[in-house]
């Protein structure tokens, strides 16, 4: 694979930040046909350093969506299709004997690579799940007292089906609160899958996705989203939502410290997009449903996409009832 | 140059309208002063300013009121106090009706200073104090925003509420800091609303008790309807006017212009005895406000003892000696702003063994007349008797001659050498001096012996207690009457005996006292032991009424009104506490919020549709969403909010005009192109969700 020219430049502006998130996005946007809104929230996602929880049906286009995000950044890429019988071993790699040398070698697994698709992963017990809590908390794996560090950029696109499926485990609290963003896809409008159909027929999207950018270039997009300026005002605005989810009587818990973070950072890399270097109210509130409809913790006994959808109309009525800085 | 702010027009006008109303409280303007000026404050503050055009005009008509004063002054009609109080609020007036430039800014507010001090000439009393602190607070708030104003570039909006808010801060806190200081020294603060002597009495003069009865001099006695004299009475009568004289002294030589007495002070007592006591003594607890401003006790008609006084001085309450002066008169020996003493009266009905108790003297004088009588007086005296001699009885014939052929009047005749004939044979008008005068002489050239009582007629019945006010000062006749003593004849007509106040003022002023009252008593007179007494009253058991027998158990705990005064205190404590952090989180006023606002306004004017808590942010996008020919308008304009409110790049000078000028014509151009198109093409409406 080649690698794309360099659009950001050695001192990333605005304007260069968005280009590249742009370019990104019409890549992803081959792939994902009719999706302009949810694939932007992908690239926000990535730009800002977070992993990505895809939550839908099968077969509405999680798969391809991520491998094109692999492809569009020209990222090594992993696939882990998580099942019942998977073992943490299985994703984090293991400790090899080699017999002529008589020493134990590490080898690593499916999780070393800078884009890990880990499909369907709430089909895969808690014991498996939780392994990858700590190469998406700290970018490393510890196994048998040595710690290996994770390639970088390090993005774990998660997948999974709506928890009401059969043999399914929900992802525990600390799980989801590690991914910054939480997408459901949804079937593509009618006319979208007409066209589809006429086109490509059975062929795969992904041939058609260039790479646009580099793991290094993302490395200093993501370092230049970082210094997006948030306002006292802006930060005042997030910590009084983040109350107001704590505070609220259908929540059983509301956004936590990392939740906050978690927007903030989401923010900044949505500011990116009207190509400014700081956080508005708005930029706040575009990210404030992907990024916290899944780390509230609803009172009612509801569960799968009903408690999604709930909890996202939560969400949305406290950010209409706290009001805005102006 | 730029407009001037309306607020601060309207706070220098407030100032000079409490400024004069701190001369006005004193009663003493002219009535022509108060409606120019009012006039011209009502003007002002609609923003007219009349006289804008016409300053050189106006400064005439100031000058030709200068002189009109002038001549007023140097006629004895006016006080020169009250003539400087009224050309200050003429120069006021003028003042807030011209153009508000630096000078007459300056100008208004020096006028204000002045009137502030005419003010303390004049009156003094709480009224004044509050409208002190009403022009102080006014006066500081329009001189800031004039500072803070005058700093501002052309074409900056000038920051209001950023000044306003600390200031208006400050101040609260100011004079807070003065109440609290003021509570917790009353007796420090005594002297401020104690007693004021009575303005340098000129020509006009405010009915009260004086120490001389003298007739003569010129102008108008004002009604003046301030409390002198509280009295609760034992056994209590229970009538609503209570029609009583109270009497201060009597005086029996009269020197054709000016009443006196022969005998001087005579002993000093704690208590002193001026009638043998019968055993259906009238008592009466009296408190002397410092409107009255005299050290003569005062009683109902007619005392048997007097005493027990306690003079409340502006360093404590102690106990005044009473001294017997002559003509019956009582004083304090201490002199002090208020006072409280007991008093035992007869009954009106009573008869006094008086007489055989006067002095030789005493008796030669209640004939005793003025050596250049007007011989006039006798005839007319004589005519009117034809022959009557019991002296009672003649002198009601005399009484209800001059209550029916005489005017009662508040307008003095001017000077005169005998005021006494120009009463009875010239003006035939008076007041109850000139009545009371006229029966004492005419009864006196027929052989009755009379004197001349002054005090107060009337009485009104407040909570219990019946009060007296100042314009209740009154004068009338004792006569002689051998075997009964001294009877009251009043020659005044009795629908003039006491005070006649509109009833509106009046009960304007009762409420007035209501107020002043509580404050003097919770808050001047409120000492450390009252303080102590509320806290032990709060906090004691209730005492067990004396007949009621011994609960087996008396509870150690605090009773429920401890309790209670404990919630509400807790209560009040939250909800300060609430409110002062609601106060202090508000997010700080900055400039691209304040050209939000302005923004908002504009579009608002234009009715532009919106939903219910849309930010400008989200209302730019969706019109940009849209396709709206607005969004072109807005795109940089909400850029430029943005970036000068969260993105700390603040806006040029000028550039928030500029953006909104750029606003208002895509507004324009866009009512326009609404008003071009027919009407069932509109443009997106909002939902009210």
């Amino acid at each position: 694979m080649t690698q794309p020219a360099r659009v950001l430049g050695p001192v990333p502006s605005p304007a260069s930040a968005r280009a590249v998130m742009e370019r990104l996005a019409a890549q992803l946007g081959r792939a994902v046909q009719g999706k302009p809104e949810e694939v932007r929230r992908v690239v926000t996602c990535v730009v800002a350093g977070g992993h990505l929880l895809l939550e839908d049906m099968p077969g509405v286009g999680k798969t391809t969506l991520a491998e094109a995000l692999a492809r569009a950044c020209a990222l090594s890429f992993s696939r882990i299709q998580f099942t019942a019988d998977l073992l943490p071993a299985d994703i984090l790699g293991a400790q090899v004997f080699h017999a002529q040398t008589a020493t134990f070698s590490f080898r690593p697994g499916p999780l070393f690579r800078q884009l890990v698709l880990a499909d369907e992963l709430n089909r895969a017990p808690p014991r498996t799940q939780s392994a990858l809590l700590e190469g998406m908390a700290q970018g490393q794996v510890s196994l048998d007292g040595q710690t290996h560090a994770l390639p970088s950029p390090f993005t774990v696109v998660a997948t999974q089906n709506p928890v009401d499926f059969s043999g399914t485990y929900p992802l525990p609290d600390s799980q989801l609160d590690r991914f910054l963003v939480r997408l459901s896809l949804g079937h593509p409008a009618p006319d979208v899958e007409a066209h589809l159909l006429t086109t490509r027929g059975a062929a795969s999207p992904l041939p058609s996705v260039e790479a646009v950018t580099g793991p290094e270039e993302l490395a200093s997009l993501r370092e230049f989203a970082q210094d997006v300026r948030l306002d006292a005002a802006v930060a005042d605005y997030v910590v009084r939502l983040a109350r107001a989810t704590r505070e609220h009587g259908d929540l059983e818990r509301g956004a936590s410290t990392r939740a906050v973070l978690a927007l903030g950072s989401a923010a900044r890399a949505q500011a990116l997009w009207e190509g400014r270097d700081f956080v508005t109210p708005g930029d706040v509130r575009a990210m404030l449903v992907p990024c916290w409809a899944h780390r509230v913790l609803l009172r009612s006994a509801v569960q799968g996409v009903s408690a999604r959808d709930e909890a996202a109309h939560l969400v949305e009525e406290i950010a209409r009832k706290v009001a805005a800085p102006r | 140059m730029r407009h001037p702010l309306r607020l601060r027009l309207l706070l220098r006008d407030l100032a000079a309208g409490s400024a004069f109303g701190a001369m006005a409280v004193s009663g003493q303007l002219p009535l022509w002063a108060l409606g120019v000026f009012f006039t011209a404050l009502v003007l002002a503050l609609f923003n007219v300013r009349l006289v804008a055009r016409h300053s050189r005009l106006s400064a005439l008509g100031l000058l030709v009121a200068a002189v009109l004063l002038g001549l007023q002054l140097t006629s004895g009609a006016m006080n020169a106090v009250v003539a400087a109080c009224s050309f200050a609020g003429l120069i006021a007036a003028q003042r807030m009706l011209s153009t508000p430039d630096a000078a007459a800014e300056g100008q208004t507010h020096l006028t204000g200073l002045l009137m502030v001090a005419g003010g303390a000439a004049l009156s003094g009393d709480m009224t004044y104090a509050l409208c002190l602190i009403a022009f102080g607070v006014l006066a500081s708030l329009a001189l800031a925003l004039g500072v803070v104003e005058a700093a501002v570039p052309d074409g900056e909006p000038v920051p209001v509420r950023a000044v306003m808010r600390p200031l208006s801060a400050g101040l609260a806190f100011a004079v807070t800091g003065a109440v609290a200081f003021f509570v917790l020294f009353p007796r420090l603060n005594w002297a401020m609303v104690g007693p004021r002597s009575a303005p340098g009495l000129g020509a006009v003069s405010s009915a009260g008790y004086s120490n001389t009865v003298r007739l003569g001099g010129a102008g108008t006695i004002k009604g003046n309807p301030r409390v002198v004299l509280r009295a609760l009475l034992t056994p209590d009568p229970g009538t609503d006017a209570l029609d009583a004289y109270w009497v201060g002294r009597t005086y029996d030589t009269f020197d054709g212009l000016e009443w006196s007495n022969v005998v001087g002070a005579q002993q000093t007592e704690r208590q002193i005895t001026l009638r043998p006591a019968s055993d259906t003594l009238l008592h009466q607890r009296i408190e002397l406000l410092p409107a009255y401003g005299a050290r003569t006790l005062i009683a109902l008609e007619t005392p048997s003892r007097l005493g027990n006084a306690m003079a409340h001085t502006p360093t404590g309450t102690r106990t005044s000696p009473v001294q017997l002066q002559g003509g019956g008169e009582v004083r304090f020996t201490v002199t002090a702003p208020s006072y409280t003493y007991e008093a035992y009266s007869l009954p009106p009905d009573a008869r006094a063994g008086l007489s055989s108790a006067l002095l030789e003297a005493e008796k030669d004088q209640l004939l005793a007349l003025p050596t250049r009588l007007d011989p006039r007086l006798a005839q007319l005296a004589a005519r009117v008797l034809q022959g009557e001699k019991e002296p009672l009885a003649a002198a009601r014939r005399l009484a209800s001659f001059l209550q029916r052929d005489y005017a009662y009047t508040l307008d003095q005749e001017g000077t005169s050498a005998d005021p006494l004939s120009d009463f009875l044979f010239v003006r035939k008008a008076g007041h109850c001096e000139h009545f009371a005068t006229a029966l004492t002489l005419m009864l006196r050239t027929q052989g009755i012996g009379a004197r001349l009582a002054t005090g107060f007629f009337g009485g009104t019945r407040v909570d219990g207690g019946y009060l007296v006010r100042a314009g209740d000062a009154h004068a009338w006749t004792h006569v002689l009457v051998p075997g009964r003593g001294f009877v009251t004849v009043d020659a005044t007509p009795p629908s003039h005996r006491s005070s006649q106040g509109p009833v509106l003022l009046e009960k304007l002023l009762a409420i007035y006292e209501a107020v002043e009252a509580r404050w003097r008593n919770s808050v001047v007179d409120y000492s450390f032991r009252d303080q102590f007494e509320l806290a032990s009253a709060l906090v004691r058991p209730p005492r067990p009424p004396p007949g009621a027998r011994e609960s087996a158990a008396p509870s150690r705990l605090p009773p429920p009104r401890a309790w209670a005064t404990a919630a509400v205190i807790a209560f009040l404590v939250w909800r300060v506490g609430r409110l002062a952090s609601r106060w202090t989180g508000r997010a700080p006023v900055l400039e691209a919020t304040r050209f939000l606002d302005r923004v908002d306004a504009a579009l608002q004017k234009a009715h532009v549709p919106r939903f219910e808590h849309e930010t400008l942010e989200d209302l730019t996008t969706r019109l940009a969403r849209e396709g709206h020919p607005l969004a072109l308008a807005l795109t940089p304009l909400t850029r430029r909010y943005l970036e000068a409110r969260f993105g700390g790049r603040a806006l040029r000078e000028g550039e928030a005009e500029h953006l909104l000028a750029t606003l208002r014509r895509a507004l324009d151009a866009e009512a326009e192109r609404r008003a071009a198109k027919p009407a069932s093409q509109t443009s997106p409406t909002a939902r009210a969700s």
